[in-house]
């Protein structure tokens, strides 16, 4: 039976941030926090192996202790247990560093067959931690995934890399980056909101794993986050008649040459 | 010997990365390296500006395989920085190339620039809301998006060092079946006009109304993420957005677009964008040029007709 470990970051709603009009400053203030979109896809696709070939199926994350919060949520999606590295250096972590702690709980973990990653996630969307973890592991990655199936031991994908697809087949443990088309996550039921409380968490903190000071330190320095503003002529034609607007509409479309 | 580093497995990305990397390099003083899997490219990298070569030779045709090859390199000559052209097989390996080095990896940068010396790069982030500025500490790998920069004018007369390293390749993967993607139409990331379609169409019949709008604009169509990935009335490839295709037409007007962040990121490369949808406070009419408030269903054939008359 094959060990899968769903990988999620926990980030904030990118729906609930304001910017600032003057400074351009983001107002993170109000923003919930969800699992990140891309990983809701890995979630889904371990509980659709463990559907078809009864694996067993995990979670894993590296948050602050606001992440606790996400635990029911990844655990009302199916997973039978969920794994949380708890510690307040993720707040400044970069993909370097999340990597080496994912990689690091993955060792202490001690099992694992399929490790699932979203593609990139829905914050930074850097496309790299899943790439990264199979690297300090020593094992395989098969990333850009929109299909995979589960074969005694071992993992057969297609991979969607631009122009072409290939096919993939390697044996466990691999690390597989999903693209999101590759499933449809449901949401949870009551039933299973209920019943994720009663599954069990394992919480560790960045010092139970051993890691140096170097290996938990982002590389580089963030100079700025400021929100982009897309400067546009913002001309809405809102009033009158659809034909009114469709004539002034065409009108300008024609003084800029684009018809 | 530091220097600027540049790596794609695809040639011509990798002769975008030259202007960028010779733009750098003079700044900084330093010579333009390209790592190359491919030895019958050499000369047409020297003449597109790179002042050394590196051949890498493996026995593997899988270019992702040669991330523990770039990485040894890497360690071995420790350049300043090492672009790699921004392909999902690029990142694929930028991200094995970094995780050895133990390095920072910028992924998809807008802009890589010098400033007082030290390296600083632009990204997007929170699905393109926000833009983070990083300063560069020590050496690290950039992926580049294809088609950012324009490829150099050859220059035949332009000579290199060439080195070719045999190389041992990780063969830990059978690959097999390669089927190239058959696009249904154009591709839209070089189409000079596009239609975009949202979920503001109700049903799939209705497509019709965007194909005659397309066909009386000389348009191509693309849509957002949910029409392909949940409805699956265009192909995914017809998605645009930051997890799908980029587009910079000269004119894209969206119908029933309300204009989320992830898809105003793929799009804000448009030289004039003009929206169609019946809520006035869409998002998208913030990232529009030209737009108008009301029903598609009434406005869009209207549109259409008003075009073709003109």
């Amino acid at each position: 039976m094959a060990t899968i470990i769903a990988c999620y970051k926990w980030v904030l709603d990118e729906q609930d941030i304001k910017i600032n009009p003057g400074s351009l400053d983001l107002d993170t203030s109000r923003a919930k926090s969800k699992i990140s979109d891309y990983d809701r896809n890995a979630i889904e696709e371990a509980v659709l192996q463990e559907e078809k070939t009864g694996a067993e199926v995990a979670s894993l994350t590296f948050g602050n202790s606001k992440a606790k919060q996400s635990l029911k949520d990844a655990l009302s999606r199916g997973p039978a247990k969920a794994y949380w590295v708890n510690d307040e250096l993720a707040d400044k972590a970069d993909a370097l560093v999340t990597a080496n702690v994912l990689a690091a709980a993955l060792k202490k973990i001690g099992q694992y067959d399929v490790i699932l990653c979203g593609e990139g996630a829905s914050d930074t969307y850097a496309q790299q931690v899943g790439p990264r973890i199979a690297t300090l592991l020593g094992i395989p990655a098969i990333t850009f995934v929109s299909e995979m199936k589960i074969e005694s031991d071992k993992v057969i994908a297609t991979r969607k890399i631009g122009d072409c697809t290939e096919e993939v087949s390697v044996s466990f443990p691999v690390v597989v980056t999903l693209l999101p088309e590759i499933n449809k996550p449901r949401i949870p039921s009551l039933k299973q909101v209920l019943g994720a409380a009663k599954k069990p968490t394992t919480e560790w903190s960045i010092a139970d794993l051993g890691l140096t000071t170097e290996e938990v330190t982002a590389k580089n320095k963030v100079k700025s986050i400021k929100g982009f503003v897309m400067s546009r002529k913002n001309v809405i034609y809102k009033e009158g008649t659809p034909t009114d607007k469709v004539a002034s509409l065409v009108a300008s479309l024609t003084k800029e040459g684009v018809l | 010997m530091a220097g600027i580093w540049i790596y794609s497995e695809d040639t011509i990305i990798a002769q975008q990365l030259i202007t960028l990397g010779r733009d750098l390099a003079g700044q900084l003083q330093e010579k333009v390296c390209v790592l190359t899997i491919y030895e019958q490219e050499v000369q047409s990298l020297i003449a597109a500006g790179a002042d050394k070569v590196i051949v890498l030779k493996g026995d593997n045709v899988w270019p992702e395989s040669y991330a523990q090859a770039i990485a040894a390199q890497t360690t071995e000559c420790q350049p300043t920085l090492l672009l790699v052209g921004g392909t999902l097989r690029g990142k694929d390996l930028a991200a094995k190339v970094a995780a050895r080095l133990q390095t920072g990896l910028i992924t998809d940068a807008q802009s890589v620039k010098v400033v007082g010396g030290l390296l600083e790069t632009e990204r997007m982030i929170y699905g393109g809301l926000a833009v983070c500025t990083e300063v560069l500490n020590g050496m690290n790998v950039i992926t580049i998006p294809a088609r950012a920069y324009e490829v150099p004018v050859a220059d035949v007369g332009r000579s290199g060092e060439v080195v070719t390293i045999e190389v041992k390749t990780e063969d830990v993967m059978a690959v097999g079946n390669v089927c190239p993607i058959v696009r249904q139409g154009v591709d839209i990331t070089s189409a000079e006009k596009l239609v975009c379609v949202g979920r503001g169409i109700g049903k799939q019949e209705d497509m019709k109304l965007a194909e005659d709008l397309a066909n009386a604009m000389g348009a191509e169509i693309c849509c957002t993420r949910s029409v392909a990935e949940d409805y699956h009335w265009l192909p995914n490839e017809a998605y645009v957005g930051i997890s799908g295709q980029k587009v910079k037409p000269v004119i894209y007007l969206s119908m029933g677009v309300s204009g989320q962040v992830q898809h105003v990121a793929g799009i804000r490369d448009s030289k004039l964008i003009v929206a169609i949808d019946t809520n006035e406070n869409a998002p998208i009419f913030a990232a529009a040029d030209y737009g108008i408030v009301g029903d598609l269903y009434q406005i869009v054939p209207l549109l259409t007709e008003a075009i073709k008359n003109k």
